[in-house]
């Protein structure tokens, strides 16, 4: 190896990683632009919609009923163990609720559906695109976006909040419930310490967060999907790399809402 | 363009027109390359003519497929042109690709069918959605069922199936169903007999005769089953380098003295007599 070519190098690197990414950000302002095109022009699948709507949605009930049901616990327990000595327990009724709320409800919530939702529309477009499913919808003259892409990313985007939204009653509810079980906490004196601090934005705050996730796990998702080369392998690297991304592109959005909205 | 490259060799046809001739072939690549960190296709120049049947073939990973992809946009070539129907794919008005897309029927080599819908969604699919719009679904019916009574599968016993319950064999005819339902003009056809037994490619090799004659279509076809090829096809081709090495007839084809065609033609020959013996 030469000099120059030892100090071309780095360089080179950083060149392509660049490259990747601004292909990668121009691909997903391609499907995103395609997207809302076709809802514009009524172009969307309503059956294949609703069908997205009930395996993003009511197929996902459980699994997130059940986190929900463990972080309202585990926040209310943990909550309980620090206010012991000095805070006034009814505080945890706050806490908990504002956690629940603000944080655990959209964020597990987001976590458990790039899990089970955007995993599975990566690894099925994956695999359509190398079986040539994607390649024969182009050749019927239709437009993989629309036809597949759109209708998951509506769903995506309507169906969250109101996943988010059932995490939220059901966490608040089973943190009540544990804190009344393990530190003998009324309900009555929960919901004290929870009206004391609550905001009417805070609710608002945790649907925009859903919305926000909901978008962002469907384009992320389909995106990689679309990009899927090299067979069963192939796949298999895509959807590990989707997951991947998803789940970073969650948790750095979560940590750009309180500088955003709680000022 | 390298200099090592070999010459284009273009043989006459037996129907009319020598290839590179005039305006009216049917598809023409002009000067088409192709790379994916590689060259694949280093300028190939071809045409195939009005109603023929033709066959392009050569070594494995030497883009014939890529080719083939490039007519309806499935693969876009870094430099030079397709023309289908003397209209540019690449470099014409707006909407050319949409419409060569509604004049082509492709065959994928595995037949690609859409796993979440059953035979009779997946053939309907062939037909163009602004058809489909305008259409009864009476219409639509029967136009699934004569495609699938065309490639000789029974309709009842299919429609209501998921690809992943059918054969090998036809999974192969639905996929034919969907490319021949919408009424194209010219059907690309991606390996057709690739994955099937003989008895399953001589049938299928039968019908793509028959399809091409009865419904008038410009037949081009990719395939390594050179003998097959050879016995349907007007003219056929080779992809060599990344270039056509050779274009004519299946007769020039079997005596040609190009030691690079004889000796792909031999090594055919013998697949095939292996082929037999295996079958035997």
């Amino acid at each position: 190896m030469t000099g120059s070519a030892y100090h071309v190098r780095p360089v080179q690197a950083v060149g392509r990683w660049w490259e990747e990414w601004a292909g990668h950000a121009g691909q997903i302002a391609q499907l995103v632009w395609s997207t809302f095109v076709a809802l514009l022009r009524l172009q969307v699948s309503f059956r294949e919609f609703v069908r997205q709507m009930y395996v993003m949605g009511v197929q996902s009930i459980p699994i997130v009923m059940v986190t929900a049901v463990l972080s309202g616990i585990v926040t209310s327990q943990q909550g309980g163990y620090q206010f012991t000595s000095t805070i006034p327990l009814y505080v945890l009724g706050s806490v908990t609720v504002t956690s629940i709320v603000l944080e655990l409800g959209p964020v597990l919530t987001a976590v458990v559906l790039v899990g089970r939702v955007g995993a599975r529309i990566t690894a099925e477009l994956g695999t359509m695109v190398v079986s040539e499913q994607i390649d024969a919808y182009h050749s019927l003259g239709r437009d993989p976006v629309v036809v597949l892409g759109a209708p998951r990313i509506l769903a995506g985007l309507l169906v969250m909040p109101l996943l988010v939204g059932l995490a939220n009653a059901v966490g608040m509810f089973s943190g009540m419930v544990a804190a009344d079980l393990s530190l003998g906490l009324s309900y009555e004196t929960f919901f004290y310490g929870a009206r004391l601090f609550w905001h009417s934005w805070d609710l608002l705050y945790s649907l925009m967060k859903a919305m926000v996730f909901g978008f962002a796990i469907p384009v992320i998702a389909i995106h990689m999907g679309f990009r899927t080369t090299g067979g069963a392998a192939g796949v298999g690297r895509t959807t590990t790399s989707s997951v991947m991304f998803q789940t970073l592109t969650v948790l750095i959005l979560d940590a750009m809402f309180p500088p955003l909205f709680l000022q | 363009m390298s200099s090592a490259a070999p010459p284009q060799r273009a043989r006459p046809s037996r129907r009319s027109r020598p290839s590179g001739g005039g305006a009216a072939s049917v598809i023409r690549f002009r000067n088409t390359h192709k790379a994916f960190g590689h060259p694949v296709l280093a300028g190939v120049d071809l045409e195939v003519e009005p109603g023929e049947m033709f066959a392009l073939f050569g070594p494995s990973g030497t883009g014939k497929s890529v080719l083939l992809k490039t007519t309806i946009g499935l693969v876009v070539p870094d430099r030079g042109d397709v023309e289908v129907d003397g209209r540019s794919v690449y470099f014409g008005e707006n909407g050319s690709l949409a419409r060569v897309r509604r004049q082509v029927g492709y065959v994928f080599q595995h037949a690609a069918l859409f796993d979440s819908m059953d035979v009779y969604q997946n053939v309907q699919m062939g037909l163009p959605p602004d058809r489909l719009r305008r259409m009864s679904r009476a219409e639509t019916a029967r136009a699934v069922w004569e495609a699938l009574e065309r490639v000789n599968l029974e309709p009842d016993a299919v429609l209501s199936l998921l690809p992943a319950e059918l054969s090998g064999g036809m999974k192969k005819r639905a996929g034919i169903a969907r490319a021949i339902v919408g009424r194209p003009s010219i059907l690309l056809w991606d390996e057709p007999t690739t994955g099937l037994d003989p008895v399953n490619t001589a049938a299928v090799e039968r019908l793509i005769t028959d399809l091409s004659k009865d419904l008038r279509v410009t037949s081009m076809i990719v395939t390594h089953d050179v003998e097959g090829a050879l016995w349907m096809c007007d003219r056929v081709a080779m992809l060599e380098g990344g270039r056509i090495r050779f274009c004519g007839t299946p007769e020039a084809f079997r005596t040609d003295g190009d030691p690079v065609v004889r000796a792909f033609v031999d090594r055919a020959a013998a697949e095939a007599a292996l082929d037999v013996v295996e079958t035997a």
